[in-house]
């Protein structure tokens, strides 16, 4: 239970989404709808040796079958054009588009997927991360050398993005050495999963296009659109109804391109339902799983004088948004810690598996699981306590991180103290249960952003924004920035948004960056208002513009209350003249220069700019004989900043813990020989219920940062998603007394590590 | 085609003609025939529970059942809810609780709810979380669901 006392706060989309009123993108139907389905590669690596649509074409009721060969011949990714939007020549995954089918109907469409001809000549599957870097291994892309990338990118046959961060001389600080310590941990894939599955619904008005999509990120889709069917921005329009959540899995430019090219070559619009099925195995999206190997050295009073980590991640068969994973992870794998000599070496490695791509807070969890546990490893061996040695080594206000920036003003050992002491750590507990406490890091993204604010004749107002919902309450908190500004109430503006022909440009639900880069630039748009509506109230007062105050609904003479105008007769008076409208970006912080390290492959992610700090301190109690771990209590601490919307803060933390309790236990991705996923349905996958959730305590630490977002404001809807994986899997190891080298930490995996011989049990 | 029957469901008190191909789920038909899309589709497999609706006052999902077999009965779906302009207080306290975020599992959670305090008016925190565990929510976690639920129990029952 939050222990945060929580105002009331009815975000604005509120009522449409409980009266069942609002409406998603798989709710809309449009005059003379076709179904849109796919035909699937089902086998993971092939060379196509023949593609026949003939027959599917000729059924009736079926309006068009595409192939690659139907659409512009563009690679695309934003990292490495490594894709097509149709399979060309050879399919790379299970999940790989080869065909498309617009039909009449649900059946027909079915007929005609039935009646396409593919045969394929099999390749070797590359099913393996470790092996799949082997100088001999097969390759995921024959042409690898020949694709369009990212400068920065260092890529090497299936080694797609290779990072490495290196500071000080870590083979010295290891020979300084008292204990070193060496461990292996291999985090399984898993889902983002929202809860409504993926939709698309396109149609053309002459050489316009008007796509709505369940994306997180409208501008990038309408990209995504633009690069591969070679259009310019201003003819595709991308609106987002309702989103049912996205947790990075709706980020990027996934089906809106595929949809919009079926309903151009039928002349009809187009409507694309996922299944619970193809919305596991399809997107190019889903969290990484990740191979690491760990070796830190400590002096015997728990000084950290050396690390070095390699780890492989699973890129799937291709890059997405994954480019930068590897140095993200990097960073992930060294630690919040002061590291004077630090060595860390990652690779994004090609396989036939579903791709990888953002999933909330990508790499995160997973990394700072095997961290975390290999953590409490580097303190067993030295008999300190794991607190007390996170303390000791963590980063601090004033002290250096493993990249060498140099931290402002934060709170991790806030964080830290104030999670464990509200956890109980350190009380007695029944043999069958334990404390287990982790920390973790992520940064907030500055980036461009716009919004437009607008003030009506009858004095009610519109925030127009680029900004994207997908639940968290982000764009619903623009309403209190901006009727904080303008001295009026948050119900007195409407939000216009999810519409990249309304508003200006917005990066997206992703990168917890709502808030702190498109909530400045709303304050800016609305502070244009204001100096009008002052420049309106001085004119009718007498008084100078600078003297006026905004609030309560009024512009009044400061010290002179009596001496006020109504905001809704300024706004009649500048509906017949100067009208009301603000605009607003403003400038994106910068993150500071690091200096004293070495990274090769820089994407630009060892530096963060307000980075926000967590512990979770998580008790577990574990039954021996059957290796079933049940969470009864989870305390958590947040550094993100100044909390401006606290209901959807604890909101965010609470749904952050649940889905990290599931990344620990449960969700994992299985794959068969033949890199196919086994577990490809909610029952299989196992997502966490209300049953088994249990009650979480909410601390945030606020401190000024310098450099944030408005008011202070970090990001947040990433970070409590990081640590809660790995402090559950270090109460299990306390209570296993040996960890858990893979994730999820199934039952079966806990009961067979207690097992295994030579396991203290 | 053959196999389409003309039947008649009962919708929040409406009485609607459908004209459906009888293997369609009652799901489909309420969104696509009865024209009410507020019972939403997360997994068309029973997994879920984003397409419950009630059946004379029993939580069914809606996906895993017949349209025809409704045939005679009461049928509730979320917008079913609200009396006139009023919301239902389960309606308000999750939106005041914070237990509305993405929205897509609220239907389902909310009728769920509604049927949970039908048959306990009083539910413990721990009969409510049993109540409403076949109602996956990925953004809330759901303490905050717990609670508005909780909370009006407590309104309706003081
Ligand atoms: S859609 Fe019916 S249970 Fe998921
Ligand atoms: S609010 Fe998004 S699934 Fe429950």
């Amino acid at each position: 239970m939050s222990t945060t006392s929580v105002p009331r706060f009815v975000r604005a989309d509120g009522p449409d989404k409980v009266t069942g009123s609002g409406r998603y993108t798989a709710d809309l139907t449009l005059t003379g709808t076709l179904v849109a389905k796919f035909k699937y590669a089902e086998v993971s690596h092939a060379r196509i040796a023949r593609l026949d649509v003939s027959a599917a074409r000729a059924i009736p009721g079926v309006f068009a079958v595409l192939t690659q060969d139907d659409v512009p011949d563009v690679r695309f990714g934003p990292f490495v054009q490594d894709r097509t939007l149709f399979a060309r020549d050879v399919v790379r995954f299970e999940g790989e588009i080869v065909a498309a089918v617009a039909a009449i109907d649900v059946p027909t469409a079915q007929r005609a997927l039935n009646a396409i001809v593919v045969e394929y000549a099999p390749l070797p599957v590359v099913n393996d991360i470790e092996a799949a870097l082997a100088a001999d291994a097969p390759l995921v892309h024959e042409g690898w050398s020949q694709y369009g990338a990212a400068d920065v990118l260092v890529r090497e046959r299936n080694d797609a993005s290779f990072a490495s961060i290196a500071k000080g001389d870590v083979e010295r600080g290891m020979a300084e050495a008292d204990t070193v310590v060496h461990s292996r941990y291999v985090a399984d894939g898993c889902h983002a999963a929202p809860i409504e599955p993926r939709a698309v619904v396109a149609q053309w008005e002459g050489n316009k296009v008007t796509i709505w999509t369940t994306t997180q990120v409208p501008f990038d889709a309408r990209a995504g659109v633009c690069e591969t069917l070679e259009m310019p921005a201003s003819r595709v329009r991308i609106i987002v109804p309702h989103l049912g959540g996205g947790f990075g899995g709706k980020c990027g430019f996934h089906y809106e391109a595929h949809v919009a090219a079926l309903a151009k070559a039928t002349k009809r619009p187009v409507r694309l339902v996922f299944s619970r099925r193809e919305e596991f195995i399809a997107p190019d999206r889903r969290r990484e799983g990740i191979v690491f190997d760990f070796e830190t050295g400590v002096k015997a009073d728990g000084t950290i004088v050396a690390r070095k980590v390699w780890l492989a991640i699973d890129n799937g068969a291709y890059t997405a948004d994954a480019g930068f994973f590897s140095q993200l992870a990097a960073m992930h794998a060294l630690g919040p810690y002061q590291v004077p000599n630090a060595l860390a070496e990652a690779h994004l490695v090609y396989t036939n598996h579903q791709p990888s791509g953002s999933v909330r807070a990508p790499t995160a969890p997973q990394t700072c699981w095997a961290l975390e546990s290999h953590t409490d490893e580097v303190a067993k061996a030295i008999g300190m306590d794991p607190v007390a040695f996170r303390i000791k080594n963590a980063v601090a206000t004033g002290k250096e991180g493993p990249s060498g920036q140099v931290y402002d003003e934060i709170g991790l050992v806030d964080c830290i103290e104030a999670a464990t002491a509200r956890a109980g750590y350190g009380d007695d507990l029944p043999d069958d249960e334990a404390i287990g406490v982790a920390i973790g890091w992520w940064p907030s993204f500055s980036a461009a952003s716009g919004a437009y604010v607008k003030i009506d004749g009858d004095g009610s107002g519109q925030i127009i924004t680029g900004a994207q919902e997908c639940g968290t309450g982000a764009v619903m908190t623009l309403r209190q920035l901006v009727a904080d500004e303008l001295g009026m109430q948050p119900e007195d503006f409407e939000l216009v948004y999810q519409d990249t022909s309304a508003a200006p440009y917005d990066m997206g639900a992703t990168g917890s960056q709502t808030l702190f880069n498109n909530g400045r630039a709303a304050i800016a748009a609305a502070g244009q208002i204001a100096e009008q509506l002052k420049q309106l109230a001085a004119d009718m007062l007498e008084a100078s513009p600078a003297d006026i105050v905004l609030a309560d609904g009024a512009a009044s003479v400061a010290g002179t209350p009596s001496r006020s105008v109504p905001i809704t007769e300024l706004a009649g008076i500048a509906a017949g003249g100067e009208l009301l409208i603000g605009h607003g970006s403003g400038v994106p912080p910068a993150a500071q220069e690091v200096s004293g390290a070495t990274c090769i492959g820089d994407v630009g992610m060892t530096a963060w700019v307000a980075p926000q700090f967590s512990c979770h301190a998580v008790r577990v109690k574990l039954d021996r004989d059957t290796g079933v771990a049940r969470v009864l209590h989870v305390s958590t601490a947040h550094d993100s900043g100044t909390i401006i919307n606290r209901i959807g803060a604890t909101g965010q933390v609470e749904g952050g813990v649940m889905m990290g309790i599931g990344q620990a236990l449960t969700e994992g991705t299985r794959y068969n020989d033949e890199g196919q996923q086994r577990n490809a349905a909610l029952l299989e996958y196992k997502l966490q219920t209300c049953a088994d959730a249990p009650p979480i305590d909410i601390h945030f630490v606020e401190i000024n940062t310098p450099n944030a977002g408005p008011r202070g404001a970090k990001g947040l809807a990433e970070a409590p998603n990081v640590a809660t994986a790995a402090a559950i899997a270090n109460a299990i190891a306390k209570i296993a007394g040996t960890p858990i080298r893979q994730l999820p930490m199934t039952a079966e995996r806990v009961w067979e590590t207690m097992n295994t011989e030579g396991s203290p049990a | 085609m053959s196999d389409i029957v003309n039947y008649h469901l009962t919708v929040n008190g409406m009485d609607y003609p459908v004209n459906a191909a009888q293997g369609r789920n009652l799901l489909s038909v309420i969104r696509a025939e009865v024209g009410l899309t507020g019972t939403k589709e997360g997994c068309d497999d029973c997994e879920c529970g984003a397409c419950m609706v009630l059946l004379d006052g029993q939580p069914v999902n809606s996906c895993s059942f017949l349209a025809v077999q409704a045939q005679g009965r009461a049928i509730t779906t979320v917008e079913g809810l609200q009396q006139g302009d009023e919301m239902h207080p389960l309606q308000r306290n999750i939106l005041e609780e914070g237990g509305v975020q993405c929205g897509f599992c609220t239907p389902g959670m909310l009728l769920s709810a509604t049927a949970l305090l039908e048959r306990n008016p009083s539910p413990t925190e721990e009969d409510v979380r049993i109540g409403l565990s076949g109602n996956l929510c990925r953004c809330t976690g759901y303490a905050k669901i717990v609670a508005a639920v909780q909370r009006t129990a407590a309104e309706l029952h003081p």
